[in-house]
């Protein structure tokens, strides 16, 4: 297990750090943030002047060499369009990213399992058919039309929700529905896929034979079978909120990471992005390593093997 | 319609500013802009968002007034001693929001701090021709330029004055975060990415602050903006395009405020490289382009057709040159006469840039017998293409140009000047011209020389004003405020009224 353990933690690191190479080359070769900060009209010496000043005159080699040598020693670099700490400004984003994750997951877990419940149980029927249309919606809307239809009916016609930005508990329910949307639909397809199999399995006729209803059946003994390939997608999925709610946290005026990332890239803020790239690659890595954990959780049989 | 309402709107504000009555039920006033200020420090970051929030934190030495007139802020009146020194009378009864004075010390540090290359600040190329300024007295501070320097008045416009001991305290970054000025409201919170809370100060030395709290929000997407606005979630709202304009006119509650800017919408075309090399084929573009139709048609109105690179607000504007009239059969003719005729152009842009305005003068060129490729790229590799080598500048390019100072110099010198990044031409002729323009202080003769630096380009079409852009604001109906041709928004010019 601990052999496992650290040959998964080095391959992590590996991946963090090729990801990390790649994006400072990327974002460094297409051009530096100086000619974005200074005023329209500034002089060919004044842009040469910034740029030194700022270190980007430096041969690119250099430039990785003194990042590397920097974040050795846990030094992140100061955002030169912010002027603080590149680390503070992506972790005051955090809490906003992980409170929009979990109410995105909120919903994607207490609907789409449900969903995915009844689609399986009652298959064929009128109910399966509503709910797949539903579930076909939610996966194929993108979400900036989503986000703005949430909006336009919510906030603006019925007035019920606040429209944008972060406040009470109500202003994370509209991101996290639109955000949640598509989650929700790969639980319920997952679900009821996965239950659907288990479904013909012996355990569950034996189930039947003895006089237990269908709907004890799967309350009491598939679930917990059917739950394994779930969880293995909410892992991937939870990596997929945090990160990818970048059109989301637009549209809703919503100061996570996604957000803070398109505007890095855009004005250049090379060690902001960095920051951004780092955290997001260690929370796949994290993710997937508690997917693990969790799985020897629900199985037994995995928990032996090892 | 419009003249009227607007004109009354300034009469309604003038009223209410001369009876310090600017007295409103409303206490919290909610402005969402496109993006967080990037810094609060003003004399570092120098984009819209940025500064529309930190000047309503600091003050600033002058400033200008409805008509765009530079008027004295924290500097009560200034008087050339030589063509290169001038001495500026400070206020002396101007209070920072610690209830420390604010004296001449704060006004030479400030000046000196901007220009300080340690500071590394962005803005330095604004205030670079200033050598140094020193306190005579507590009243009284000298500024030196490196030669005569007209444009100091307008840059200075733009210099916000920091408080010495303070900032020496906290130091730079510290005092980034945690702003103090004399402005009329201060730093409440800062809640980065969010929002900026600023409260007013009541012990504000010009005016009474028109309300209490002042929420500055950061929401990206200009849809989410109309619709708190809509719902009164914001009052006011920045960067509403034409468009959408057209169908906020006619939501209830809410109203359409818009100012011709000093900011020019313009094309850029290359003399150094390419097809365009020739004149006539620059020319025959600025034939080619309907001005007129392109503000109708995709401005909705919101813009006014300039002949010229430059606009009315603009110290050097000119309406003694004609420009180009739409004239397609003219293009043709000077480009079958070029011989270029299905002439390969390429049409820098990046998503910065109005997308239907590029397609719309790719169409009017390819009309008269242009080859036009558009290529899209992200801004930086735009501005790093537009800035290099004449070869790699590409052919054409639109911009929107304002150097926030209100001087032909601030456009056309750093547009057209040889050397200088943006220039893809050379004409001694012009330069000479921008140049002394540059360093006379004769008001009368500079006026001069930029009528004949402008004759020049009209001559050389090296770029073509296109229009002047229109700023768009969206408005609660109960808020009266006249917006400014220099995009800034100054709460102190606001008030409410039920």
């Amino acid at each position: 297990m601990l052999r496992y353990a650290a040959s998964r933690l080095i391959q992590a690191l590996i991946a963090m750090f090729g990801v990390l190479t790649i994006v400072f080359v990327v974002m460094h070769l297409s051009g530096d943030p100086t000619l974005l900060l200074v005023p329209q009209g500034a002089s060919a010496e004044m842009v040469a002047q910034l740029r030194h000043q700022l270190g980007f005159d430096q041969p690119i080699w250099r430039q990785y060499l003194d990042y590397l040598g920097a974040l050795a020693q846990l030094d992140f670099g100061m955002s030169v369009v912010q002027r603080i700490p590149a680390l503070d400004i992506v972790l005051s984003r955090l809490p906003y990213t992980f409170m929009l994750a979990a109410g995105a997951l909120l919903v994607a877990l207490g609907v789409g399992i449900p969903v995915g419940i009844v689609m399986a149980v009652r298959r064929g029927g009128w109910l399966e058919n509503t709910l797949a249309a539903i579930v076909a919606t939610g996966q194929s809307v993108p979400t900036f039309l989503s986000g703005i239809l949430l909006i336009l009916v919510f906030a603006v016609v019925l007035r019920w929700l606040p429209t944008s930005g972060v406040g009470d508990w109500r202003s994370l329910i509209m991101p996290s529905i639109a955000l949640g949307g598509l989650a929700m639909a790969t639980f319920a397809r997952m679900t009821r896929i996965s239950i659907l199999d288990e479904l013909g399995k012996d355990y569950v006729r034996a189930a039947r034979a003895r006089g237990l209803s269908l709907g004890g059946t799967v309350f009491r003994h598939v679930l917990r079978n059917a739950a394994i390939p779930v969880i293995s997608i909410a892992a991937l999925e939870i990596g997929n909120l945090l990160a990818g709610a970048v059109i989301i946290e637009t549209v809703f005026a919503w100061p996570g990471i996604g957000q803070l990332a398109i505007q890095s890239i855009q004005s250049r803020d090379f060690l902001v992005v960095q920051v951004i790239v780092l955290l997001i690659s260690f929370i796949y890595v994290a993710t997937s390593v508690l997917a693990d954990l969790v799985y020897a959780l629900v199985d037994p049989r995995i928990r032996l093997a090892r | 319609m419009r003249t009227r309402l607007v004109t009354a709107t300034a009469l309604a504000l003038a009223l209410t500013m001369t009876a310090a009555a600017a007295q409103s039920a409303k206490s919290t006033l909610t402005i969402d802009l496109p993006g967080d200020a990037a810094t609060l420090d003003p004399h570092l970051q120098w984009n819209t968002d940025s500064y529309i929030v930190y000047r309503n934190i600091f003050d600033n030495l002058l400033t200008r007034d409805a008509d765009g007139n530079i008027v004295p802020q924290i500097a009560s009146a200034w008087t050339y001693e030589n063509d290169t020194t001038l001495l500026f009378t400070i206020r002396d009864d101007v209070t920072f929001q610690d209830g420390t004075p604010l004296t001449a010390e704060d006004v030479a540090f400030s000046i000196n701090r901007i220009i300080d290359p340690e500071l590394k600040s962005p803005q330095l190329s604004q205030f670079d021709q200033i050598e140094k300024a020193e306190a005579v007295s507590p009243t009284e501070v000298r500024v030196t330029t490196k030669s005569p320097y007209p444009a100091l008045l307008a840059q200075l416009v733009k210099l916000s004055i920091v408080p010495k001991a303070y900032v020496e305290k906290v130091g730079n970054e510290a005092f980034n975060l945690k702003p103090m000025g004399s402005g009329p409201y201060a730093l409440t919170e800062w809640q980065k990415g969010v929002q900026t809370t600023l409260k007013a100060n009541p012990d504000y030395w010009r005016v009474k602050p028109p309300f209490e709290t002042v929420i500055f929000r950061a929401v990206p997407d200009v849809s989410t903006r109309i619709a708190d606005l809509r719902t009164g979630k914001a009052d006011l709202i920045r960067e509403v395009p034409p468009d959408q304009a057209l169908t906020l006119k006619d939501a209830p509650d809410v109203q359409v405020l818009s100012v011709p800017t000093e900011r020019i919408g313009y094309l850029y075309i290359n003399a150094q490289a390419g097809p365009t090399a020739d004149v006539r084929v620059r020319q025959a573009i600025a034939y080619a382009i309907d001005r007129q139709g392109l503000v109708d048609a995709l401005l909705e109105g919101y813009g006014t057709p300039v002949d010229i690179l430059g606009a009315p607000p603009v110290f050097g504007y000119t309406d003694a040159i004609e420009g180009y009239p739409f004239d397609p059969d003219k293009a043709r003719a000077l480009l079958k006469e070029a011989g270029a005729e299905g002439a390969e152009l390429e049409f820098l842009t990046s998503p910065a840039y109005n997308q239907t305005l590029v397609e719309a003068i790719q169409q009017m060129l390819n009309d008269v017998g242009f080859n036009t490729k558009i290529t899209m790229t992200d801004q930086p590799t735009f501005l790093k293409r537009r800035q290099g080598a004449p070869e790699e500048a590409g052919s054409i390019a639109v911009g929107a140009w304002s150097c926030a100072c209100q001087d032909a110099d601030g456009i056309i010198f750093p547009l057209f000047r040889s050397g200088s990044l943006w220039a893809k031409y050379s004409n001694p002729e012009y330069d000479a011209l921008v140049d002394e323009a540059r360093a006379t202080l004769d008001t009368d003769r500079r006026l001069e020389l930029y009528r004949k630096a402008y004759e020049i380009l009209n001559e050389d079409v090296p770029g073509i004003g296109l229009y002047q852009v229109h700023a768009i604001y969206g408005a609660s109906a109960k808020l009266k405020w006249k917006p400014t041709p220099n995009e800034s928004m100054f709460v102190t010019d606001m008030s409410w009224s039920e």
